[in-house]
């Protein structure tokens, strides 16, 4: 590179005496970059660590200093704390929580993966349901009733994470879910709503990760499939596929409870059609250890 | 010359022609008796005989005509009536019946006359056709019956092949035997009541698209409250009222009555009627608010009112009436205004279940005519707080305040999120602003922006607004002085605070908004039988 030639003379700036130097803000960085220039021959790593540390310093005291000033101001603590939280949850994905959602269902199809859901995180993680009966169904009937108090039963537990749900008995065709009336984007199928649930929820039964996550992926389509059977061939045909993915395991996709299981479990639970004489023995021995754990 | 002929001649003509206009209306009076009589006495004959053979002329004379007044003068108790709408029951198949209604539509066609006989919003179709026994003047009186006239009909019930599309009772006519006059209608019509109850489709193109403007109808109300969807929202309405009534009454609430006349405007001093009262002026009451508290603190307990209530609006607007009808009530509570709220909450629920249940007809009926989306609700009714409405107008991308009142558009875009998330089109809206609320409403005891106070929505509009109101004299006054309000101007409402009362809250709504809303109909004026704004003081 060529030197660039001064094009100003070299004038002594007298300053003037009425006026303050500035304070150097940001002199830190500065002595970093001595320090950088310094160390520039020897070692570049080192003297971009130390800057790092430096960096990751300063911006530890600005948040220290934003905090500061919100506790002064008394403003929305809470908002600061959730996104760190959230942040955390998620494994850092941005992702906005689901403060609360919509599941619209049919009284004679009861979504039961809710209630099943609810029994497995019980100690981890708390479903708030409240329930509604919309105009166009006048009665919900005895089963549905049955699942309310069910539903009741468990305890919802202020100090655990938690997701509020709002289920709704309507005369609608699909059992879906609503998250925000601003993009209308209903989730149609139960399963699909354990899916959404699933990455809320708490992190055993988050799948995404998992090896067993196209197992798993299978399996619930299958519920879905086994929902939407009409004749006992096409049911029975289901059911000998969930036999063979089950195998020798414990659970769906290994020895370690998922959402498949408790997408079977309540599927299952929902075709009064299939009686325990259709099942295999594997899947009978299954359905009970499952049942200890969703209680349906 | 010329002129002053044809002024003579212009004058004696008038002359002859006052003469004549008399002449003609002494004939016509006698006439006219004589045409009763004679009516009188064929009705007479008719009724002593039960059937008459009939000269040779008019082979069915004595079988219709003009009942002439009628002064309570027979009984005919041998005459059995049946409703319109009872007509298609198995029981009157081929039965010879008497119904009384009004002409909807006459077409007399040569040796046959087509008839629709209307009973409020049923109507069925009517033949008469030249026979033995039905003569040919016979046929062409009755084509000349003017519509809307009330007429008395003896005929047969019979089954029809094809369904009659036209009329409500679509598998049966009745092949008229007798027709009588009962009151006749002025041949011009103000407005058709076809044309008033033509549904309001604007895309359909091929329709007809004669309407009847709103003022026509509300000139010739009468007129226009027989059309189905008119008759289907009165009856709508008592329904309302009944209903509201009977759910409080179950809930052990007491009716009370308050006084509209009174010597202070209740609700500050602006809107009010001001009438002439003997010597001084007086006011007519705005809402019986004061009153439903007076009577928590004589120890009612629970009280609801149904009366009128008065607002001096100058707003000309689709939802204003200077006249409406209030259902306000009021309760004690124990400890915490929700067993109110949820009261009050469960009352309208309890309201729209019975209309969805014993009013199908009614919904029907009216549906017809103004297409509107059934009313939808959730049991038990859904229940936002008004931080959340906020959050979730926020996310729609609305800034609105934390403690900003609901502005018109962003009530409604609520209404249509809280429609779109939960499918609801009523929900309540709870913990209003403090600075947003009236003087006497009870703060937040956890948050002092805050209040405990509510806001219930039917179809993105507000409906209710009540409250846990102020019931400790001294709280109340300390509260007033904080909105800058002249203690001496509330000093009775304070001083009934000061022999005990109970803690209280409630709320009020008027019945024609909420009909309106219930229906999605576009005015208010259309669910008040004689409705009173700016403009319109008559009928």
């Amino acid at each position: 590179m060529y030197e660039l030639n001064t094009l100003l003379p070299e004038y002594d700036i007298k300053l003037p005496t009425c006026m303050y130097p500035m304070k150097v803000l940001n002199n830190s960085r500065a002595t970093v970059d001595v320090k950088a220039d310094a160390s520039n021959s020897s070692n570049d790593v080192d003297g971009v660590s130390a800057r790092q540390e430096k960096v990751l310093k300063q911006l530890q005291e600005l948040k220290e200093q934003m905090a500061n000033i919100r506790a002064s101001l008394g403003l929305c603590q809470k908002g600061a704390q959730h996104t760190v939280q959230t942040s955390l949850r998620n494994g850092g994905l941005r992702e906005e929580p689901l403060h609360d959602i919509v599941i619209n269902g049919h009284p004679n199809f009861i979504p039961y993966a809710l209630l099943a859901l609810k029994n497995a995180w019980k100690d981890l993680f708390t479903i708030d349901v409240k329930i509604f009966k919309h105009s166009t169904v006048p009665d919900i009937g005895k089963e549905a009733s049955e699942f309310e108090k069910k539903l009741a039963q468990v305890k919802v537990d202020p100090s655990k994470p938690k997701v509020n749900v709002s289920l709704i008995w309507k005369n609608c065709e699909h059992t879906e879910m609503i998250s925000s009336p601003t993009m209308y984007v209903p989730i149609y199928g139960e399963v699909n709503i354990i899916r959404y649930l699933g990455r809320v929820g708490p992190e055993a039964y988050r799948y995404e990760n998992s090896p067993n996550c196209n197992e798993i992926d299978a399996v619930l389509d299958i519920c879905y499939q086994l929902l939407r059977c009409n004749t006992s061939k096409s049911r029975a045909a289901m059911l000998r596929a969930l036999n063979l993915r089950l195998g020798k395991q414990k659970y769906f996709g290994g020895d370690e409870i998922s959402v498949a299981d408790i997408g079977v479990h309540s599927s299952l639970k929902r075709l009064p059609a299939i009686t325990p004489k259709d099942l295999t023995p594997t899947l009978t021995e299954w359905r009970k250890r499952v049942q200890l754990v969703t209680q349906l | 010359m010329v002129a002053d002929k044809e002024n003579v001649a212009t004058a004696s003509s008038a002359v002859e022609g006052e003469a004549t206009s008399k002449k003609a209306a002494k004939k016509q009076a006698k006439e006219a008796l004589k045409a009763a009589k004679k009516a009188e006495s064929k009705a007479a004959n008719m009724a002593a005989n039960g059937e008459e053979a009939g000269d040779a002329v008019d082979v069915s004379a004595g079988r219709y005509g003009s009942t002439g007044l009628i002064q309570s003068k027979e009984k005919f108790e041998e005459r059995k009536f049946v409703s319109v709408n009872e007509l298609s029951q198995p029981e009157y198949r081929d039965q010879v019946v008497w119904v009384r209604g009004r002409v909807h539509t006459s077409r007399a066609k040569g040796k046959q006359c087509f008839l629709v006989l209307r009973q409020q919003s049923s109507t069925v179709q009517c033949i008469l056709a030249v026979n033995e026994r039905v003569s040919k003047q016979m046929v062409k009186f009755s084509g000349n019956v003017s519509k809307e006239s009330i007429i008395d009909v003896q005929a047969k019930v019979v089954t029809v092949p094809n369904k009659i599309e036209s009329c409500t009772e679509q598998t049966i006519e009745l092949c008229i035997e007798q027709l009588f006059v009962v009151s006749l209608a002025k041949p011009q019509l103000p407005l058709q009541i076809e044309d008033a109850s033509r549904p309001e489709n604007a895309d359909d193109p091929e329709g007809l698209n004669i309407r009847v403007n709103q003022d026509t109808r509300l000139d010739n109300r009468i007129l226009d409250l027989r059309t189905p969807a008119n008759q289907a929202i009165f009856r709508l309405e008592a329904g309302v009222c009944r209903l509201f009534r009977d759910i409080l009454t179950a809930k052990g609430f007491t009716e009370i009555h308050t006084p509209k006349i009174i010597s202070a405007a209740s609700e500050g001093g602006a809107n009010v009627f001001t009438v002439s009262y003997f010597k001084e002026s007086a006011y007519l009451a705005q809402s019986p608010q004061l009153y439903k508290q007076m009577a928590i603190a004589a120890d009612f307990d629970k009280v609801y009112t149904v009366g009128a209530v008065f607002r001096a609006e100058d707003s000309n607007t689709h939802r204003h009436l200077t006249e409406f009808v209030g259902l306000d009530l009021e309760m004690a509570f124990k400890y915490h205004y929700h067993e109110v709220l949820h009261t009050i909450a469960d009352t309208f629920t309890g309201i729209f279940k019975g209309l969805r249940d014993n009013y199908s007809r009614e919904i029907e009926a009216v549906n017809q005519q103004f297409k509107a989306e059934p009313f939808k609700f959730l049991e038990p009714p859904l229940i936002l707080e008004f931080a959340e409405g906020v959050k979730m107008l926020r996310e729609a991308g609305i800034e609105t305040g934390d403690e900003e009142d609901l502005s018109t558009p962003n009530e409604k875009l609520l209404g249509r999120l809280v429609k779109a998330k939960y499918d609801t089109d009523f929900y309540v809206l709870d913990k209003f602003p403090l600075a947003i609320r009236p003087f006497y409403t009870m703060p937040d005891p956890n948050n002092p922006i805050y209040s405990n106070s509510y806001d219930m929505f039917m179809r993105g509009e507000e409906i209710i607004s009540g409250a846990q109101r102020i019931h400790d004299p001294d709280f109340l006054v300390e509260r007033a002085k904080h909105h800058g309000i002249d203690i001496t101007k509330i000093a009775a409402y304070i001083e009934s605070f000061r022999f005990g009362c109970p803690p209280h809250a409630g709320g009020g709504i008027g019945m024609e908004r909420v009909v309106m809303l219930y229906l999605g109909l576009d005015n208010i004026r259309k669910t008040s039988m004689f409705p009173r704004d700016p403009k319109r003081l008559t009928p």
